[in-house]
């Protein structure tokens, strides 16, 4: 949406799903061949506006549950239909004997192959009170004074912004945790817990003198409730943890004077030493804390950490500051000796998280690293969201940080508590999903014997899901014959996806989409998505290089590329002149580029923790934002044009143009070195030069746009050709003109890249040599 | 080594630092005292206050001295020396009337006793005229002889001269042969002797009959006081006799004295002092032997002897002339060497004013013996142990000369570089002063250079006299930087309080957070105060309360099992910053609490997380807990068979109820110890809490166990409030370490006390107070040499509360003899006693009961059988024959198997409260904690009281219990008033404010009314919580009442279930005796 040089407008339509290949190869021979596999991106609950919410509950299959959908067979006066994924004949209830061809129902309509039922809560709770979302802050205060201060009034403003009945919950940590009795009205009252030792549920719960109370009253209760969701509220007052979380409307006061008297950890720092800090008990709390409340009911812990786990479980680096924390060399190298503790405990974490349905959310900034990339499995599993940023008090964090809570337009849209379950024709296997979920588990005809990602299923929990969120499901072909006895050539997938929204309706969303088998490879082509295939390989590259040792992704990516052009190119063999590609391949080979040459392939640049940040923000997001991150989009400003897409490349720098850069993380405005002249002369604040103050106004604006769509905030920088920051910009273009050919290139006043990359040409050169050689 | 001696008394002031610590305590304490006691005073009565006040110095003075009077005549006895003598006859008498002992049944002893007396008189009776203020109610009889004869004491005992007491006088003699004494005592003051006296004794004592008695034993009586002059007049016959002994072989005079009357045994004859022993007493039918006390020159006891004569129908014995305490009524002046030569110090019990002339003040360190055997053998025949009492901190009478501090500078106090003892007085000085001679281990030192002085024509330095280390007892030094591990510790006070259903419902947490909140301002002040809090249920509640905001935070810490500080910092805080927020959460913690549902305690738990808290620096933790800890760390469990009733089976394995029933809290307790956190533990519980297991922290780090049962949320807040007061308040010292050394050939077998045993050789104290007593017991290791002194030097390195770090040092140097009528004469009986106490308190936990009790009965057997056998010999076996110095053994010993601690029908928890209270107990309290102290109330109006405000002491027998009177009694710990069935009205009107004995409270107040009698009261009762440093729980008791039968199982010399009567016991013990002599 933000890119607007693929402006194609709204690819993913009301289905919210886009594949690699829109028409399936039918054997898995011919899948294999077709090199990039087959795969959807679908949004689950992504809004449109023609999207139909029925206030009735869904029909099911009653072999395969399938749900009703447009694709089904109807016999309109039997009041019969047929299930397209198991062929049974289902009967209509009686009150749909109104309907006929002309009067469908919503679900039926061919327009509509995704629509949403609104189900009514089974254990008719009141609404209102179902919906109290749990926010549970956990605020690092092993930070620098102005830090602690920036996180406070981010939290302050936060918890204004929650809804009345939003129940909230608040813990400090530092060297010890510290979870605060929120209820308790004599005094401040916090419970502490020891930072170095790992603490279970029961231990939580108990310690909090939760769990005697709490169980022995809830059971009952429970069972009364028929163990549906039942939010924390309507557990009744009993329970003890009701101490510790209140409506954010009964609290604010308190949590404020809290706020106010909140110090930085006051335990005494070694000299050399790093901080003690104890973020994995303190999740571990959490997580038991919340553990209390019952199933089902939604929560988020909001992590706001501002240094690495140095305490106890969770540590990702010793206390001696004269260990640096771990870099990709050390993983590389199996130097990074809590690394795998850690990893383990944050899974198991995530683990315990996705059993009660309660998301994690970090927000870290910090110069150093704070484990997101042990902490990432918690969050991916769980939905939570992160953002990575230097200073609590840097837009990044602070806007993004309030992005959570607004409501309305800017909202996340927010869900909780999804599942995501799939039923797919006969011959199609699901391999597993990259992305923000947990596998469920549930075995099935369908499950494939390989496993990408979360897999071994066909169901999936997504305890945290909004609007964006993302999800890559691979696909497998069964290998025998298409049996086919209906003749028809239509495979069909359906996604069934339950939520509670923002507004705490419990919601099914479910999308059938209809594709079809080919066996030749002209139909392959044109069906195949480029951008979706593109981000399809970065994460599954990603993913093999957390998953696989030793993977060389570079490598594995050249390789594909090029089998890719070998099996769809038009070429003379070994005539690497003669080679051409389809249009609808055209621009795969420079996201390929560009990929080989991102954070996500050259790890090294990067921390561990950044690395990890870029994955997740990978997985989750949209097909399009992730083409930019992986192929950042430029736009040129100049007089005398509009604004226009240009080249990702150093020769689009020109010193009387402004380029924007969005690389999905950043957003670089940069100026050339004349409109940087001008500038600094103030040439913009003179009447006469009016044109000039609309052309340095119009990238920011732009800007901007970008920035309010996203989530996280990415970092605006601003800056000038031959300054500093200018390697923002630099780091992403192509280096078409380096040191090397820095002669001839440089007529055009433009810039020079010092590096040893290839340039885009290379690339293709080489590519083209290999392809047509290839076999 | 020059005698500090004597004779220099007076010169110190170059060095003498006026403000020694204890100085400082003192008068900190005083000034805060006399102001708290009236803002304290809120809860109780405002005289009750100065009961701590005590260390005031207001006070200083009145501790010691003024109990006398109620205490054991002994000390004060010098006038009563007359009674004592008179005692002896009784005592014995009674039994060994029975001359057949063995075959005659008690009453036919007494049958024939009265005879006796008559008869004794005549033997006694000769000296009786001093006799007569012994017997304090007889006085019409004797009172002027005991006078006469006073004086002719000091003639004598001039050596100890100074006061009339025998004591002093004694130590002369002891060592040296009568003759040299003179002089000394020239030198003392005698003339206090006379007068104070015969007054004191006396007057109270109402014996009826006794008159005739009297005049028998008035005769012993006299003979007392003659002791001090010598006897010899009242027994002229003994007397005689004793002085040969003296001479003579040690045993041989014995025998003659034993003779006659039992004077003649003890050497003591030749005391002045010790005429008094006569004992003729029992028999005194017959005139020979039939018992002898002897009450030797010892205590001046006199008075106790009254005989045991046939008054009463059926029995024999006169119960007015057994053995008893006379108490004595003037302050004595006791000098602690005279001549060059120790002297024996007044009894523990006394009121005296110590002069330090070269050996530590008996205070400070006292020994069983003030002579020292010269083999092991001669030791284990006498029977006695040899132990010192050493009470480092102990509270001095305030006209004592304060301690004077030394400062070496860098180098630090002089010592001995082989034994690493401290210089001091003995310390002998050779080779023009530039070496000197170790007199602990005989080591030949090196003088440091800048510590040179040339010696003086008598071989002294000629500087001896200005330096207080080389001419007082006890001084102290300030310590250098060897001396410290790390800088001196903070003062720092944490409270810990339990918040659980139980004490929140029975007002014990009020009651604590109240105590605490107006003992706060009583805090030390300055910079070096800090002070924490945390509450407890089955979690621990710390508070920082050094905050900005209005509020303290609260800071749970929820695991129980493995516990946690919560904060580095801010739990414990500089007091003069939290002030505020202390008093205010002390206010809320009662009404937060209030309403609290958990009924779980988890102590152990909240011990080691404020250890926790402590850790870096150390300190007091004062912990308040009512019921049995069921959680966390050291949780305990009701035991098996005792927990449902907590009253001890009475089975085979009793007393192991009486042990820690595991070792998690001592493993505990030894890791507070090594970090300096001392545990004060304050109970008001209202069921079993297992003490026993409990006790095991305050015991090994320092501290005390302070036991409300059953708690009463009226009158014992008043009481938490004192004993905490008290607590905070006395002088007392930090992360010490305590030694005793001794001269070469006696060697320290065991300490023993309240601190920790890391290494055999010190006494770690986490804290250490001027209530605290070590029990230090001695062995050979060598034969003494003849004619040499033997020293012992106790050492105690600690930080005050001001962060000073000091050493204080007190020498004891005695004589050593190979005579054993010299141990006998010379033995110390409240320091015996307090020892054999102190040993059956250890003993109770680990053996049956049975054996305790045989074990403390044994003893006393083999005493007096050793004295009967090696100084005794020549009387007749049926006398029961008593050296004068432990004349009060058997009643002593009948009292301890009457204890609380030594009954099996005690409860459980009460049982282990009485062996721990015993276990730091100075000798001064022991005493009256085993052998209450009784007063009568009804007439007080009609007494004009002397110098002393408590009326004379009443023996402990219900034959003194008047049906229309009421009485005061007393140990130290509790205080019983029993109202009799036919008391005036007025009388309850005007002491208590009710019209009839109905009215009497379960719960009783003190309370001032606007009356004379009700004034008298109070001052009494506030005279006894002074003397006693506790405020007493103060109670009501009348007959028909669980209350009265409390009060009268502490007459101890009633018979009851339990035991013998005091008649019935002399003759058990006579018996045991005459079987071992067959």
């Amino acid at each position: 949406m933000a890119a607007p040089e693929l402006a194609q407008t709204d690819p993913e339509g009301i289905e919210g799903v886009r594949m690699t290949w829109l028409n399936w190869p039918q054997s898995k021979v011919e899948a294999s061949k077709c090199v990039i596999p087959i795969a959807a991106s679908i949004q689950p609950i992504r809004p449109h506006v023609d999207l139909q919410i029925l206030p009735y509950a869904p029909l099911r299959c009653k072999t395969c549950s399938a749900v009703l959908n447009p694709f089904c067979r109807v016999d309109f006066t039997a009041l019969i239909w047929v299930c397209p994924f198991c062929f049974q004949r289902n009967h209509f209830p009686h009150y749909y004997s109104s309907m006929s061809q002309t009067n469908l129902p919503a679900e039926l309509y061919p327009n509509f192959p995704s629509v949403e039922y609104s189900i009514q809560n089974p254990q008719n709770f009141n609404p209102a009170v179902a919906a109290s979302p749990i926010f549970l802050f956990v605020l690092d205060t092993c930070m620098i004074e102005e830090e602690l201060e920036f996180a406070k009034s981010a939290l302050k403003r936060a918890i204004g912004l929650l809804p009345e009945n939003a129940m909230v919950g608040f813990v400090s940590y530092g060297t010890q945790v510290q979870v605060h009795e929120l209820g308790f009205s004599e005094m401040s009252k916090v419970y502490v817990f020891r930072g170095s030792k790992d603490i279970s549920k029961d231990q939580v719960l108990e310690q909090l003198g939760i769990a005697v109370q709490g169980n022995r009253r809830a059971g009952p209760g429970m069972q009364k409730s028929g163990g549906g969701p039942s939010p924390v509220a309507g557990a009744g007052p009993n329970m003890g943890i009701n101490r510790f979380l209140l409506p954010a409307s009964e609290c604010d006061y308190t949590l404020d004077s809290l706020l106010d008297e909140l110090v930085t950890d006051q335990w005494p720092i070694a000299p050399g030493n790093r901080a003690l800090r104890c973020t994995g008990v303190a999740l571990s709390v959490a997580t038991g804390l919340l553990g209390a409340s019952t199933t089902g009911t939604c929560a988020r812990i909001i992590l706001l950490v501002g240094g690495p786990c140095t305490e106890g479980p969770g540590s990702i680096v010793s206390k001696d500051l004269s260990d640096p924390v771990r870099s990709h060399k050390d993983l590389d190298k199996d130097a990074a000796p809590f690394f795998k503790k850690a990893v383990h405990f944050y899974d198991e974490l995530g683990k315990q998280l996705v059993s009660q349905g309660h998301v994690l959310d970090v927000f870290a900034s910090a110069l150093d690293q704070v484990g997101i990339a042990e902490m990432k499995i918690a969050i991916e599993k769980t939905g939570g969201l992160v953002v990575l940023a230097e200073s609590f008090g840097h837009s990044v964090f602070k806007d993004s940080f309030k992005r959570i809570f607004e409501v309305g337009e800017q909202s996340l849209g927010i869900a909780f508590d999804g599942t995501l379950e799939i039923n797919c024709s006969k011959d199609i296997k699901v391999q597993g999903i990259i992305g923000p979920c947990t596998s469920l588990e549930k075995k099935g005809p369908a499950v494939a014997n390989t496993v990408i990602g979360q897999g071994n299923t066909t169901a999936w929990k997504m305890c945290g899901l909004d609007k964006s969120t993302c999800l890559t499901v691979f696909f497998d072909v069964s290998s025998g014959e298409k049996s086919d006895p209906a003749g028809s050539s239509q495979l069909y997938v359906q996604f069934l996806t339950s939520y509670q929204s923002s507004d705490g309706q419990m919601r099914l969303r479910v999308t059938t989409v209809a594709r079809n088998w080919v066996s030749g490879s002209e139909d392959l082509v044109q069906g195949f998505d480029q951008e979706v295939a593109a981000v399809v390989m970065a994460r599954l590259a990603s993913f093999k290089m957390e998953m696989e040792e030793g993977f060389d992704a570079t490598r594995w990516l050249d390789r594909n590329l090029i089998r890719l052009c070998s099996k769809f190119g038009d070429y003379r063999k070994d005539d690497p002149a003669s080679f051409t590609l389809n249009p609808c391949f055209s621009l795969f080979p420079q996201f390929m580029f560009n990929l080989r040459r991102s954070q996500f392939v050259q790890v090294f640049n990067n921390s561990p923790d950044e690395t990890a940040y870029f994955r997740i923000l990978l997985n989750r997001e949209s097909i399009s934002n992730a083409v930019v991150m992986i192929q950042p989009s430029l736009i040129s400003y100049a007089f005398s044009s509009l604004p226009a897409p240009t080249l990702l490349d150093v020769q689009s720098i020109a010193p009387d143009r402004i380029l924007l850069l969005d690389s999905y993380f950043s957003v670089v405005i940069f100026h050339g070195m004349s409109i940087a002249q001008w500038r600094n002369m103030g040439c913009q604040n003179q009447p006469e030069h009016e044109g000039f103050a609309m052309l340095l106004q119009a990238p920011q604006e732009d800007a901007q746009l970008i920035i309010r769509d996203r989530f996280p905030v990415p970092r605006l920088v601003v800056c000038d050709q031959h300054g500093s920051q200018a390697r923002f910009l630099l780091a992403k273009l192509n280096p078409s003109a380096t040191y090397s050919n820095a002669q001839e290139m440089m007529q055009t006043g433009s810039d020079v890249i010092f590096t040893d990359d290839v340039s885009l040409q290379v690339f293709i050169d080489h590519l083209q040599r290999l392809a047509v050689q290839a076999s | 080594m020059a005698a500090p001696g004597g004779p220099r008394p007076g010169n110190f002031p170059p060095n003498y630092n006026p403000n020694s610590l204890s100085n400082n305590m003192q008068n900190l304490q005083i000034n805060q005292q006399q102001p708290n006691n009236a803002g304290v005073s809120a809860p109780r009565p405002p005289p009750n206050a100065t009961p701590f006040g005590q260390r005031a110095p207001a006070f200083a003075g009145s501790r010691p001295g003024p109990p006398p009077p109620g205490v054991f005549p002994r000390a004060p006895v010098p006038p009563n020396a007359p009674a004592q003598t008179t005692l002896p006859p009784n005592m014995v008498s009674s039994r060994p009337a029975g001359p057949p002992p063995g075959s005659q049944l008690p009453p036919p002893p007494f049958a024939s006793r009265p005879p006796p007396p008559g008869a004794m008189p005549s033997s006694i009776g000769g000296p009786v005229t001093p006799s007569p203020p012994a017997l304090g109610p007889r006085p019409g009889s004797y009172p002027s002889s005991p006078q006469t004869s006073a004086p002719s004491t000091p003639s004598h005992g001039s050596g100890s001269g100074p006061v009339s007491n025998g004591p002093p006088t004694f130590a002369p003699r002891m060592t040296q042969s009568g003759p040299p004494f003179p002089p000394a005592m020239g030198s003392m003051p005698r003339p206090l002797v006379g007068p104070p006296q015969p007054p004191a004794m006396l007057s109270s004592r109402p014996s009826s009959q006794p008159m005739q008695m009297h005049s028998s034993f008035g005769g012993p009586p006299t003979a007392v006081s003659s002791a001090s002059g010598q006897s010899a007049p009242p027994f002229s016959g003994p007397p005689q006799n004793m002085m040969p002994p003296l001479g003579s072989s040690p045993f041989s005079a014995p025998n003659t004295g034993m003779h006659q009357s039992i004077n003649s045994p003890y050497g003591m004859q030749t005391w002045p002092a010790q005429p008094q022993q006569v004992a003729p007493p029992p028999p005194g039918s017959m005139q020979q032997p039939p018992l002898m006390f002897g009450m030797p020159p010892g205590g001046q006891s006199l008075p106790n002897q009254s005989m045991a004569m046939s008054h009463s129908g059926q029995s024999n014995i006169d119960p007015n002339q057994i053995p008893r305490l006379a108490p004595s009524a003037s302050v004595i002046v006791h000098e602690t060497r005279q001549g060059n030569q120790a002297n024996p110090p007044p009894p523990a019990t006394s009121d005296y004013i110590v002069k330090d002339t070269g050996n530590s003040s008996p205070r400070y360190m006292r020994c069983t013996i003030n002579q020292v055997p010269l083999t092991a053998d001669l030791l284990s025949t006498s029977g006695m142990q040899m132990s010192l009492l050493v009470q480092p901190l102990a509270l001095a009478h305030p006209s004592e000369e304060p301690i004077h501090v030394v400062d070496f500078g860098e180098s630090g106090p002089v010592r001995c570089s082989r034994c690493k003892g401290y210089i001091n007085p003995f310390v002998k000085f050779i080779d023009q002063g530039r070496r000197f001679i170790c007199n602990l281990c005989g080591f030949m030192d090196e003088t440091p250079r800048d510590y040179h002085c040339n010696l003086g024509p008598d071989g002294r330095r000629r500087d001896a006299d200005e330096r207080p280390e080389l001419c007082r007892g006890t001084v102290e030094f300030v310590a250098t930087k060897d001396y410290m591990v790390r800088d001196p510790m903070p003062a720092v006070f944490f409270f810990l309080i339990d918040v659980s259903m139980n004490p929140t419902q029975t007002g014990a947490t009020a009651a604590a957070c109240s105590a605490i909140r107006q003992v706060i301002a009583d805090l030390p002040k300055g910079p070096r105060t800090m002070v924490g809090i945390a509450t407890f249920d089955s979690t621990i509640h710390f508070y920082n309360l050094k905050r900005s905001s209005q509020q303290p935070l609260m800071l749970i810490v929820p695991d129980v099992q493995d516990v946690y500080t919560p904060l580095e910092s801010d739990v414990i805080v500089q007091f003069s910053e939290c002030c505020e927020h202390l008093e205010m959460l002390l206010d809320n913690i009662p009404t937060m609490f209030e309403s609290n549902r958990i009924a779980d305690s988890a102590l152990g738990a909240a011990v080691k997380a404020a250890f926790l808290a402590m850790k870096n620096t150390g300190g007091k933790l004062l912990v308040f807990q009512s019921v049995l800890p069921s959680t966390g760390i050291g949780s305990l469990s009701v035991r098996e068979s005792e927990g449902r009733s907590n009253i001890s089976a009475g089975e085979k394995e009793a007393h192991k109820l009486l042990q820690p029933s595991d070792k998690t809290l001592k493993t505990m307790a030894m890791e507070l110890a090594e970090y300096q956190v001392c545990v004060d533990l304050f109970i008001t519980s209202q069921m079993y809490v297992d003490i026993a297991s409990l006790s095991v922290i305050p015991r090994t780090t320092g501290g005390q166990v302070y036991y409300y049962y059953p708690f009463s949320a009226r009158s014992d807040p008043a009481k938490l409030y004192n004993d905490l007061r008290w607590n905070i308040t006395r002088p007392q010292g930090f992360e010490a370490v305590l030694r005793v050394r001794c001269s070469q050939g006696i060697q320290v077998q065991e300490y023993s006390g309240n601190f920790c045993k890391r290494i055999p050789t010190d006494v770690d104290l986490p804290a250490i107070d001027c209530d605290k007593t070590i029990m230090v017991s001695l062995n050979h290791d060598d034969k003494l040499q003849e004619g040499s002194e033997c020293s012992f030097q106790c050492a105690l390195l600690y930080t005050t509360v001001y962060g000073q770090r000091r050493i204080r040092v007190s020498t004891l140097s005695l004589p050593c003899t190979n005579m054993l009528s010299n141990l006998f004469r010379s033995a110390d009986l409240d320091t015996q006693f307090t020892c054999i106490t102190k040993q059956a308190a250890i003993e109770i936990p680990s053996a049956p009961l049975a054996q305790v009790r045989d074990q403390a009965t044994n003893v006393c057997i083999n005493i007096l059988y050793s004295y009967r056998k090696f100084c005794a010999t020549v009387s007749s076996s049926g006398q029961l024959i008593l050296p004068e110095a432990l004349k009060m053994l058997p009643l002593y010993t009948l009292a301890l198997l009457k204890c609380i601690g030594l009954r099996s029908d005690g409860r459980i928890d009460d049982r282990s409260v009485w062996i721990n209270y015993v276990s730091p107990l100075p000798t001064p309290l022991v005493i009256p904690l085993v052998y209450p102290r009784m007063i009568a109330l009804q007439d007080l109006n009609e007494k004009e009281l002397d110098d002393s405000i408590i009326p004379v002491p009443i023996p402990l027998s219900s034959e003194h219990i008047a049906i229309d009177g009421i009485y005061l009694l007393e140990n130290g710990v509790d205080c019983l008033i029993y109202v009799g069935e036919d008391v005036q009205p007025n009388i309850l009107q005007q002491m208590f404010g009710i019209s009839s004995i109905e009215e009497i409270p379960n719960q009783f107040i003190l309370q001032q009314y606007d009356n004379p009698l009700s004034k008298k009261l109070n001052d009494i009762v506030n005279e006894i919580r002074r003397q006693r440093c506790s405020y007493l729980r103060l109670r009501l008791c009348k007959k028909g009442d669980p209350s009265g039968m409390m009060f009268f199982s502490y007459l101890v010399e009633d018979k009851t279930a339990n035991g013998f009567s005091y008649v019935e016991y002399l003759i058990h013990i006579h018996r045991q005796i005459q079987n071992k002599m067959a």
